[in-house]
């Protein structure tokens, strides 16, 4: 397996692993609305972005000590058709995300919904990416 | 638009090449052993510089590497 499919699939495990939990919250118990900061909620966001972030970072150590050679390798011309497709894929769903968020939302509700909204729209858009790349790779498997 | 598929002979090529490995072609031509795999089994069109360097290593021109089948 290409080391940027790996870095897609464990991308995407990641943000299960991390943003699914926090939206799950979001979706049982709301953040009330209005009250702002609520640095209980703040304090979630951060557990979910830090242990991303965090993860993250471990990950591609671990991948990089199982196959050093691999992840030295510069991209190549599939890995970086894979790259622009997915990328153009996933700008367009983070745009309509940031114009919901943007310029829909401030109309209708405010506080914590944005915030939630605007950080679903980015994780939505990150999904795209490494869904896209993840499966382009997967289609073009020898 | 027609079907159709490119065909390639890089399997055949890196045969006669000594049984060069599809990492060492790969290397010679700034590819991935993935992504050689992925044009031998004609999952992945190369661009028409990867082509042209792929024949460039066996030496051998571009339509003997690569070919146009209309069957798809």
């Amino acid at each position: 397996m290409p080391h940027r499919e790996k870095l897609a699939w464990m991308t995407l495990l990641l943000i299960a692993a991390t943003y699914g939990p926090y939206f799950a919250h979001v979706v049982i118990s709301p953040p009330a609305p209005g009250v702002l900061p609520n640095l209980p909620q703040l304090w979630l966001l951060a557990l979910a972005a830090g242990g991303n972030g965090v993860l993250h970072i471990l990950g591609r150590i671990a991948l990089r000590v199982a196959a050093p050679e691999d992840a030295r390798a510069p991209a190549d011309e599939r890995d970086r058709d894979i790259e622009r497709r997915s990328g153009m894929v996933a700008y367009y769903v983070m745009m309509v995300g940031m114009m919901l968020v943007g310029m829909v939302m401030p109309f209708t509700t405010s506080g914590w919904e944005i915030v939630n909204a605007g950080l679903l729209a980015i994780v939505l858009a990150e999904i795209t990416q490494n869904g896209l790349a993840a499966w382009s790779y997967r289609r073009s498997a020898a | 638009m027609s079907g159709g598929m490119i065909v390639n002979q890089i399997r055949t090529l890196r045969f006669l090449a000594g049984e060069m490995s599809q990492a060492e072609l790969g290397k010679q031509i700034g590819l991935t052993r993935q992504t050689v795999a992925a044009i031998e089994a004609g999952k992945y069109s190369p661009t028409l510089e990867a082509a042209f360097r792929i024949a460039e290593v066996f030496g051998k021109p571009l339509e003997e590497v690569f070919q146009w089948s209309s069957d798809g």
